[in-house]
């Protein structure tokens, strides 16, 4: 992958090219990076100009709470074309304008993670730079703060010496519109990628439902307007928020050491990075030490047999009193043989706390020199350095514990043993008396140690083994109390960098905030899809938001089904980055490869071989929101694949599919109901007219048995002496909740029902009977009431499908 | 002799229509009551039928499948009984005839589509439901199968019922080589007097007229019936009836392989697809000659080996009830050891006169017919 975001958007691109763009001049530098610009064509240019020029818009009026409404007009002009783009946003000031639209590559954001469109374009001034060189013509823009009188209209030429913007005509003018801005370019292009460019202003119209655009192109005869749904809502206002310690790179990470104001590491990570206190940058700080200064060897304190601390330490004092020395001795190899392992600088803390004791205890003072030397001399007897003592042994002895927990029982005691030897020699071989090693050289010892057991005992020690070896001898190792260096040591030395850039990552880090983040929303992506496309069924989902790296992300799916969608033909898929239509690269985005490995026929669709883009009248599409989305190259066209996002783009779509299968299912069971319905409506009166024919009986009524066999709900009306009692009889597989509205020419009298209660309201001279019961599979409920005299009844039913519903009795 | 004739449940067809008619009008009950038009009928498969020990037959056990207008498969065959027990009805009254092929066809004629046949097999199927569900034979609705009975040739004076009136007619004297055709319903039928000392049933056509040329019938006093392949019901019935009502022991000669000992069965025991008409068609005590496996090893007959679907099939009669027996398990499992089979016709590797003079008199004296 060429590489992500991160190292693309405006802190890598912007800050790259502008580099290079001090070296030659703005025309040539355009020339040279037209690709990554998106102006390598005409057809893509006038695609690129566009998209630039409409994301402005949309971020312009969001910026300033205002229901983006958008015009955007392509004119053939012969030799050029025209590109008009206006928006009802707050407008802008003669002072921001060359800051908007003219310089390039301004105010690029260092390292700010926010969702914006901005992310995936290099901004309108490269559409404004492109068609000053293709045409000559300056930009013609005209804008309107609200409340002002007048509009105002600039020319803007950039000098492409200097890349600096210069307005050459400001003056006022009248505009329509009360506010917002119009900007109209002339540059070379073509129609020819007019399919594309249709296809992102319908996508944009799809995913920012709260905008109304209207969009031209030189061979429609009047606009096209894809209008604001109904109850739509400005996205949410995004926060900005500091980056995770997990979604940071090298180079990014060098910047804001060079950036902070901080003096230590743990501040710089407590105030640069999101999610990261004290207790977190002191764990980064354990892993940093670990990797800077390395570990040191923690050994077994000597048993009785193997030496005398106490009597070591008492000789390595002199003059400094019987008692106290010998309070100092005891007190050190106390401590020490308390310990289960015992590291260097843990025994020089305990010979420093004996030292404060006995000083405390018999006023005298045993300073650095005696710590040192008592040190050495409890250390030696640890390492078994003593006159009888042979310090390979004791420390062989007690790896061959370690290194026989970590391997497995079938090797022999001999081979163990020469390989504990070994390891207990690369120790007291290093130069650090200490016994302190970093993992790497810790690896060293253990794979040379094993590579000369091999050679020279005639065993085999696996990769594994070694591994394992290497693993259990660290963990017996401690992490050194060493403090860390500053923050522009570690600036300037990439190494320490890449340490700390390593131990950060290594921490556990709770997860991003996701408020940075404003999804479209379940409900607005159904919208969007229902007003664009017309179709028989909508479904969207939203998930949680998730983390890749350090950044938040959250995807979201919709599907639309049936209707006036294309059938026949592989399936649409839209794709979206915080809100942007991608349009080239289909082939080449993660999106469109978690909709290939989907197996569709599970949800109703047909997939011609069982994988690929599934086929049928339905679009899915797919929206990703992060602070930092990765792409698979400079162009921005293709999302990577990244698994963590992958995974959430198959439950995306998978939850909206699921929707759309029960959907199918229901419809298909309905279909059969109804097909059902149809030939038992024919079979069953024949055969009743039959019997009676036969049987010579008077005609039937079999409403009855047709409602049974339905599995209908069944609603039966008896009246007699004046009581009325409806029935329904729910003969289905689930609860039937029908919403009954009895309308009665008398007033009903003694109303009584089964479940909920019945109400009686009084309109005109009727009386409305609500009742909704809720009945079981195989129950029924029933309400009764009643009536003085004649009355005339007239019974509906809502919430029960009219093709399962049977009414009878009716009068 | 026409005292059992009462027992099988020989109906005057006036019962017969309003047994039928009262089917209807069991479906117009449950219609009127709001209920969803549905019969019972017994399931028809191997593992539903049980030994009646009272009348020595296989009879349905109490499984039954339900036919209910619930479906549209279900209705559209409710609708079919319904208009064949219209059809029926009329036929009844009109004192007419009809075969299960003409029946078959004649669907096509009625209005609606839904009611038609798709097959024989589907008009042959509703005919015997009907006959379970409203317990009258076939027979007494006037309807018979394409191909009529088969013939029997032997000393025996009968009276039949025709059309044409009633003819005495002798079953060696008064008929041709062929012998005496078997009426479609053998009730129409009054034995007078015969010779006969037992009954032979013949599974092919070609030992049929081997023995009747070789006059077998005669020099042993033997009514020969000649079964066809799966005997007829009329046949089966004739059979019966000879046994009952005349005393004659009767005893069934095949070939030797698992086909052959199901037309035995569907003789002796009755078979499955009518086992409801058990009692009326079966004849228990009918034995069997063979060519029993046992006789393929004695006689060292020339012999085929067995196919995979005769193993299946012989494994298949080990599960089948009706041939639970001793005798029926050592001689399949024999044939199945010595992996042959052999025809009728294989005797003649002996000479013609073989089966006449040699294996059928040694045989039938083993059993103690002779």
């Amino acid at each position: 992958m060429a590489g992500r975001q991160s190292t693309l958007g405006e802190e890598g691109i912007a800050e790259e090219l502008a580099e290079s763009q001090r070296q030659i001049s703005i025309a040539e530098f355009f020339e040279k990076n037209k690709h990554m610009l998106g102006f390598d064509s005409g057809a893509r240019a006038l695609v690129t100009a566009v998209k630039e020029g409409v994301d402005n818009s949309l971020d312009a009026c969001e910026e300033a709470d205002i229901f983006p409404d958008i015009y955007v007009e392509i004119e053939d002009l012969g030799d050029y074309y025209r590109l008009v783009i206006e928006d009802n946003g707050p407008g802008i000031t003669k002072e921001q304008l060359p800051k908007v639209f003219g310089k390039l590559l301004y105010g690029s954001r260092f390292h700010v993670r926010e969702q914006n469109r901005g992310q995936q374009g290099i901004g309108i001034s490269a559409a404004v730079l492109y068609s000053q060189l293709t045409s000559g013509k300056p930009a013609k823009i005209t804008s309107r703060t609200k409340g002002s009188k007048a509009a105002q209209y600039f020319e803007l030429i950039i000098d492409t010496d200097d890349n600096e913007p210069e307005i050459s005509v400001d003056e006022t003018t009248t505009w329509d519109r009360p506010h917002g801005t119009r900007i109209e370019i002339e540059m070379e292009a073509n129609l020819r990628a007019r399919q594309q460019l249709h296809d992102y202003i319908k996508h944009t119209a799809v995913v920012n439902p709260h905008a109304r655009i209207e969009f031209r192109d030189p061979k429609m005869d009047e606009a096209a307007k894809f209008e604001r749904a109904e109850g739509a809502a400005l996205p949410a206002e995004t926060e900005e928020i500091r980056p995770h310690p997990h979604g940071v790179e090298l180079g990014t990470l060098l910047k804001m050491l060079e950036a902070t104001d901080s003096y230590s590491i743990s501040g710089f990570l407590q105030g640069e990075f999101t999610r990261v206190g004290a207790t977190t940058a002191e764990k980064v700080l354990d892993n940093f030490r670990d990797r800077h200064f390395g570990r040191e060897m923690a050994w077994r304190p000597p048993q009785d047999h193997e030496g005398d601390v106490e009597v070591a330490v008492r000789a390595a004092v002199a003059n400094k009193g019987k008692d106290a020395t010998k309070s100092f001795a005891r007190e050190v190899a106390d401590t020490i043989g308390e310990r289960e392992r015992i590291a260097h600088h843990e025994l020089r803390e305990i010979v420093d706390e004996a030292a404060e004791d006995v000083a405390d205890g018999f006023g005298t003072t045993f300073g650095s020199t005696v710590r040192e030397k008592a040190t050495a001399a409890a250390w030696a007897e640890v390492v078994g350095d003593t006159d009888d003592g042979e310090p390979r042994e004791t420390l062989a002895s007690d790896l061959y514990g370690l290194v026989d927990d970590a391997t497995s029982s079938r090797k022999d005691d001999a081979t163990l043993s020469g390989l504990a030897d070994r390891i207990a020699a690369k120790f007291l071989d290093s130069e650090d008396e200490r016994h302190r090693c970093t993992r790497d050289e810790l690896d060293d010892y253990v794979q040379r140690a094993a590579e000369n057991t091999e050679e020279y005992d005639d065993a085999t020690i696996g990769e594994t083994a070694r591994e394992n070896v290497r693993e259990e001898i660290w963990g017996a190792m401690v992490t050194v109390p060493d403090d860390p260096p500053n923050v522009s040591t570690i600036a300037d030395d990439r190494d320490s960098a890449s340490q700390l850039l390593e131990a950060m990552r290594e921490t556990d880090i709770i997860s991003p905030p996701t408020d940075c983040l404003a999804p479209i929303t379940e409900r607005l992506v159904e919208e969007g899809l229902r007003k664009e496309f017309d179709a028989d069924f909508y479904a969207a989902a939203t998930r949680d938001a998730s983390v890749h790296g350090g950044d938040p992300f959250i995807v979201e799916a919709g599907i639309a089904y049936g209707g006036q969608l294309e059938d026949g033909g592989p399936i649409d898929v839209m794709r979206f980055a915080n809100r942007v239509p991608l349009v080239y690269q289909r082939g080449a985005c993660a999106t469109t490869d978690v909709v290939k490995t989907i197996n569709w026929r599970n949800y109703g669709l047909d997939q011609p071989g069982g994988s690929g883009i599934p086929s049928g009248p339905a679009v899915v599409m797919v929206h990703l929101a992060s602070t930092n989305v990765p792409f698979t190259s400079e162009s921005k066209d293709a999302i990577a694949n990244v698994p963590e996002i992958e995974d959430e783009i198959e439950l995306a779509i998978r939850e909206a599919a699921r929707e759309l299968k029960s959907f199918l299912n229901k419809r298909r069971s309905m279909r059969q109901r109804r097909e059902k319905q149809d030939k038992l409506g024919t079979i069953l009166p024949e055969m009743a007219t039959k019997l009676s024919e036969v049987t010579g009986r008077p005609t039937l009524d079999i409403d009855d048995s047709l409602a049974r066999i339905m599995n209908n709900v069944l609603l039966t009306r008896e009246v007699e002496d004046g009581t009325v009692r409806l029935v329904v009889e729910n003969n289905d597989s689930t609860n039937a909740e029908p919403e009954i509205t009895d309308i009665v020419t008398v007033e009903p009298d003694s109303v009584e029902a089964d479940g909920d209660d019945a109400r009686v309201v009084e309109m005109d001279g009727e009386w409305f009977l609500k009742w909704s019961p809720t009945v079981a599979s195989g129950e029924e409920a029933a309400l009764t009431y009643e009536i003085d005299g004649e009355a005339s009844f007239d019974v509906s039913v809502d919430g029960i499908e009219s093709a399962k519903l049977t009414v009878d009795g009716e009068q | 002799m026409s005292t059992d004739t009462d027992e099988t449940g020989t109906e005057t067809e006036g019962d017969a229509r309003e047994r039928l008619l009262a089917l209807a009008a069991q479906f117009y009950d449950q219609f009127e009551q709001g209920d969803v038009p549905h019969m019972d009928v017994p399931t028809r498969t191997k593992s539903n039928i049980e030994y009646d020990p009272e009348q020595k037959v296989w009879v349905y056990g109490d499984r039954k499948s339900t036919r209910s207008a619930n479906s549209v498969r279900g209705a559209q065959k409710l609708l079919k009984v319904i208009y064949s027990i219209d059809f029926l009805a009329n036929q009844l009254e009109e004192d007419r005839s009809s075969t299960l092929r003409e029946l078959y066809y004649l669907s096509e004629s009625w209005d609606l589509d839904e009611a038609q046949f798709n097959s024989q097999d589907e008009s042959n199927q509703l005919i015997e439901d009907l006959e379970i569900v409203s317990d009258v034979r076939r027979e007494e609705f006037h309807m018979r199968p394409e191909e009529s009975g088969a013939k029997v040739m032997g000393p025996l004076r009968l009276r039949e019922q025709t059309n044409r009136g009633d003819r005495e007619i002798h079953c060696q004297d008064d008929v041709g080589q062929g012998g005496y055709q078997i009426p479609n319903d053998p009730d129409t039928i009054e034995f007078l007097d015969n010779d006969a000392d037992f009954v032979l049933c013949v599974e092919t056509g070609g030992m049929r007229d081997r023995l009747v040329e070789n006059g077998f019938d005669d020099e042993y006093n033997a009514l020969v019936v000649h079964l066809g392949g799966q005997p007829a019901r009329a046949t089966r019935r004739l059979t019966k009836r000879l046994h009952d009502e005349l005393d004659l022991p009767v005893t069934v000669f095949t070939d030797g392989d698992p086909w052959s000992y199901r037309i035995y069965g569907s003789v002796a025991y009755g078979s499955i697809k009518s086992a409801h008409l058990s009692k009326y068609l079966a004849t228990p005590q009918a034995q069997f000659i063979g060519v029993q496996p046992e006789d393929i090893v004695e006689y060292d007959l020339p012999t085929d080996p067995l196919a995979d679907s005769d193993i299946n099939a012989l494994e298949s009669e080990l599960e089948d009830p009706r041939f639970q027996t001793d005798y029926w398990e050592e001689q399949i499992e024999l044939q199945l050891d010595i992996d042959k089979k052999s025809e009728q016709q294989a005797l003649a590797s002996y000479g013609l006169d073989f089966v006449t003079d040699t294996y059928l008199p040694e045989r039938l004296d083993e059993m103690g017919v002779l």
